[in-house]
């Protein structure tokens, strides 16, 4: 059988594997040990175990526990809370500002978390009663919180970046600032796009009753001392790394300290919360830990199998594709493998086969890393396999049904492609940044 | 199930449990050397190299002694697309059947991490840094949590086993992730 029938065969059984409803970490690895054996006999019996010496050398890692706790521990800090009613007060009186408020939280919340799940959890909690409860159609609420969530992922700080930056050998640094600007355009085509809709069809997101507007200018500014805490924590997380004083776990550290210290600040720290906050942590961890370990083993099958020439082969002889042609052939698969596996998983296993290929190719490797940013936030929320979609049904409250999240996000998912169309054609909204902060 | 399997299966859960809620405190060893590292650093300009590798031991601790219990917490994604249709049973059949896969990637993981240990003690085995390290202990360590999580593995199998043909072996299902 030639190599290439091989790699096929064993993406074909990592797939069937997948479908069968396995956890992803035990099909992804147990695929893997029966191929590397089968391929290299008793030589490969210690792969596995190998693979968690090169997940313990990948030092950045680290950064993932601290962010997830990070995460919890910020849902349950109430700090939201105060952010959510400053949005409330100041976005309401618009068509759909709520949902722009909405927006605005989750960029605030995104900037204090290297993933999702945070933004999702107090979206779901938070946001989505109160909007619920003013009329807001709820197809368009539970897109706005799904699509407000996954930017974070986007604004730094990043783990999906942090993860890029390792398989890519990219700085991380830079690649948190490539993302800056992507985010907040992504969220002003959020915005954008709710506010034409809204102005549209105003009953999908009526304005506040005039009664819950008579609040005084005074008030109204004292609700903006809200912004305090999570610019304190934002700082010494961010903004201290990028000023190059704490390295980059020791800012994931910094940010954990920080929100706890918050917490014990507004006196919603007890041995519950606590608990709770460390069994989801490690809950959580250890998903993603596991995945990675597995998808570690599989990747070094591949690579042993000369998987990056069958590609570059496959694209550049077979296909004779340009190199524009090759960047949307990428991203495509990534939309289409993240239909059935998870994106961290996806991460590992392709990005070590198209990022050689990408720099070769004479593109920036940064911007490629915001590019795979988007499109995974994209693969988030887009059945049948989106992190976001599952914890969305969990989560919401149950006149919410599946088909109403299925239908929520197709509007968004759009508006993220055009977002994605145009930082790939104008990478300078990635880049500038960087290379303004960094030098070239 | 013969009271051999039940008694098995609790113990394990038992086991899992207690090491798991032991190391998910590891998070504030972790974040504990971090902060000491910057602020020594920074403040006292003492920087100290045995920090990075002390505190990838812990990581590596930290997800493999919890493995087990992650399971138990059922905190592992699935791709759910057939598997969230189906009933519980059908679930759990389906499980039983891809559950050898689990096993024998755990196994292994074991005998790969058994190999690793052995030799590490044999050789004296340091890691290849300034600091140095022996690494026999966190090789055991990471052995351990994938032991524990080998049995795991074995023990949610007659679960599953359990529920396919109708009947609960799962004590306690309160303590779910929400």
């Amino acid at each position: 059988m030639s190599y290439e029938m091989i790699a096929l065969l064993i993406f074909a059984s990592m797939l069937v594997m997948l479908l069968t409803g396995q956890r992803i970490f035990a099909a992804i690895g147990g695929v893997a040990t029966v191929f590397a054996l089968l391929l290299w006999g008793d030589g490969a019996e210690g792969m596995p175990f190998h693979a968690s010496f090169v997940l313990l050398n990948w030092y950045p890692l680290l950064t993932l526990p601290l962010f997830i706790y990070m995460g919890y521990m910020f849902s349950e800090s109430g700090i939201a809370d105060d952010m959510y009613n400053m949005f409330h007060v100041w976005m309401g009186p618009l068509n759909g500002g709520l949902a722009v408020g909405t927006i605005g939280l989750m960029v605030a919340i995104a900037a204090m978390n290297g993933l999702s799940v945070a933004g999702m959890a107090i979206g779901a909690s938070l946001a989505l009663p109160e909007m619920l409860k003013r009329n807001y159609n709820k197809i368009m609420v539970t897109g706005v919180i799904q699509a407000g969530s996954s930017l974070g992922i986007m604004v730094p700080p990043s783990v999906v970046l942090v993860l890029y930056g390792m398989i890519a050998r990219q700085n991380v640094g830079r690649l948190w600032m490539a993302g800056v600007l992507p985010g907040l355009l992504l969220a002003g085509l959020f915005i954008l796009y709710i506010m034409i809709r809204c102005k549209l069809q105003p009953h999908l997101g009526p304005a506040l009753p005039a009664e819950e507007r008579q609040i005084s200018w005074g008030k109204k500014l004292l609700l903006l001392r809200a912004g305090i805490i999570p610019l304190v924590i934002i700082f010494s997380m961010t903004g201290l790394f990028l000023l190059g004083i704490t390295s980059l776990v020791e800012c994931s550290a910094a940010g954990a300290a920080a929100t706890t210290l918050a917490a014990l600040f507004k006196r919603r720290l007890n041995m519950k919360v606590l608990e709770n906050t460390l069994r989801n942590t490690l809950s959580v961890s250890c998903m993603f830990m596991w995945v990675i370990l597995a998808a570690l083993a599989f990747s070094s099958v591949f690579d042993g199998l000369g998987a990056v020439h069958a590609i570059e082969s496959l694209f550049l002889e077979r296909w004779h594709l340009s190199p524009w042609g090759i960047i949307a052939m990428m991203q495509v698969s990534y939309l289409l493998m993240g239909m059935f596996l998870d994106d961290t998983a996806m991460l590992i296993i392709v990005a070590p086969l198209y990022v050689p290929l990408v720099i070769s190719l004479g593109f920036d490797a940064i911007w490629y890393g915001v590019l795979y940013t988007i499109t995974c936030q994209i693969a988030y929320m887009t059945p049948p396999f989106g992190y976001n979609l599952f914890l969305m049904k969990a989560m919401a409250p149950p006149e919410v049904t599946l088909g109403d999240i299925y239908r929520s996000i197709t509007p968004f998912v759009l508006v993220m492609i055009v977002g994605l169309v145009i930082v790939m054609l104008f990478p300078q909204i990635a880049l500038w940044l960087p290379n303004l902060y960094f030098g070239k | 199930m013969p009271k051999v399997i039940k008694a098995f299966v609790r113990y394990i859960d038992a086991a899992n449990k207690a090491v798991g809620k032991f190391a998910m405190y590891l998070v504030f060893a972790m974040m504990g050397i971090l902060l000491f590292e910057s602020l020594s650093r920074t403040i006292f300009d003492r920087p100290h190299i045995w920090v990075v590798e002390m505190a990838q031991f812990f990581m590596a601790a930290y997800y493999l002694l919890g493995g087990g219990y992650s399971m138990i917490l059922d905190g592992h994604v699935r791709m759910d697309l057939l598997y969230g249709r189906w009933g519980r049973r059908r679930q759990a059949l389906s499980d039983v059947i891809t559950g050898f896969l689990l096993i024998f990637y755990m196994f292994f993981l074991f005998t790969g991490g058994i190999s690793a240990s052995k030799y590490a003690l044999k050789y004296g085995q340091v890691n290849y840094t300034p600091w140095g390290p022996p690494l026999s202990p966190i090789k055991i360590v990471m052995t351990i949590g994938i032991f524990l999580m080998l049995l795991q593995a074995i023990a949610t199998f007659f679960k599953d086993l359990a529920t396919a043909r109708g009947k609960d072996l799962d004590q306690d299902k309160e303590e779910t992730v929400s």
